[in-house]
């Protein structure tokens, strides 16, 4: 039973999806960081042509990887610890 | 201690390398060390072992390669293999926990009013910034830590697979899960704020 079950996810994870919408919720992550191949960044545009939620979730996608690089705020290195680094290596060497 | 062959470079130039290559990491290196502790003192110490480590295995690095990815290779592994052992404070708050309580209890309701009212003292990018530092704080740290490579620090799911010693299919899953979480807990604040994500 539970061999079946594995073969039967392993078939899917290989490109193998009911629906293109389903291919594109597995896709959209490499959309938006840009690492997705020519042949799925083709397909994608393919299909948003014709599908309007598939077109949002990407929009989405892209609209929370912008909320963390762009507004979650930088902390500040302490002054003192370029220098603090620079003394422990010149004391341990 | 280290003997001096033909090929190692003197201490002077040892230093001058290590300088100019290494140092300059240090800003992101210690915002990476800060959202892995959530503790300025930790990310401190965190960031000098870093350092001192990478002194020490220097001529193990590569001129030219990339030392970013290097030194956040050295810092996540000694985040987890010395630091959360030695950091054996118990009373460190799990954030997830807390952060669970609250969101459960102080979403909806009251909370939505007091934070509009508060976007006339404070500029409304801080507030968002607040908004999404606390979302991101309150995801476990394995999560955390592949959004803030990715989308913080910009490195490829190939860099991140070597920083983290994981496959790149295992960097993928962990993204997409680790974004599911984060996009859960910022629609409960959108909502709060009248956003309905249309």
């Amino acid at each position: 039973m539970e061999s079946k079950f594995t073969e039967a996810y392993q078939k899917k994870s290989e490109d193998c999806y009911d629906t293109e919408c389903e291919k594109v919720a597995h896709i959209l992550d490499s959309l938006v960081d840009g690492e997705a191949s020519s042949d799925e960044q083709e397909f994608f545009n393919k299909h948003i042509e014709s599908c309007v939620p598939c077109l949002e979730s990407h929009q989405k996608q892209k609209l929370l990887k912008n909320l963390v690089c762009g507004h979650l705020k930088r902390v500040i290195v302490p002054e003192t610890l370029a220098l603090s680094i620079k003394t422990k290596i010149q004391e341990t060497v | 201690m280290s003997e001096q062959t033909g090929k190692q470079m003197s201490k002077e130039e040892k230093d001058a390398r290590f300088e100019a290559e290494l140092l300059p990491v240090l800003d992101p290196l210690y915002n990476f060390a800060y959202r892995l502790t959530l503790d300025e003192d930790d990310a401190n110490d965190l960031v000098q072992e870093t350092y001192l480590k990478a002194y020490r295995f220097f001529d193990y690095f590569e001129q030219g390669t990339n030392a970013k990815a290097w030194l956040f290779r050295i810092l996540k592994n000694s985040f987890i293999n010395e630091f959360r052992k030695k950091s054996k404070q118990p009373a460190k708050v799990d954030y997830s926990e807390v952060e669970g309580y609250y969101n459960t209890e102080d979403v909806e309701g009251e909370s939505g009013v007091a934070t509009t009212t508060d976007m006339r003292t404070e500029s409304v990018q801080d507030l968002i910034g607040d908004e999404v530092a606390s979302a991101l704080n309150a995801l476990p740290v394995d999560f955390r830590t592949v959004i803030i490579l990715c989308d913080l620090e910009g490195f490829t799911y190939e860099e991140m697979a070597k920083i983290l010693d994981i496959p790149i299919g295992t960097v993928r899953s962990r993204l997409h899960r680790a974004r599911n979480s984060l996009k859960e807990k910022l629609e409960k604040y959108a909502k709060s704020m009248g956003y309905n994500g249309e």
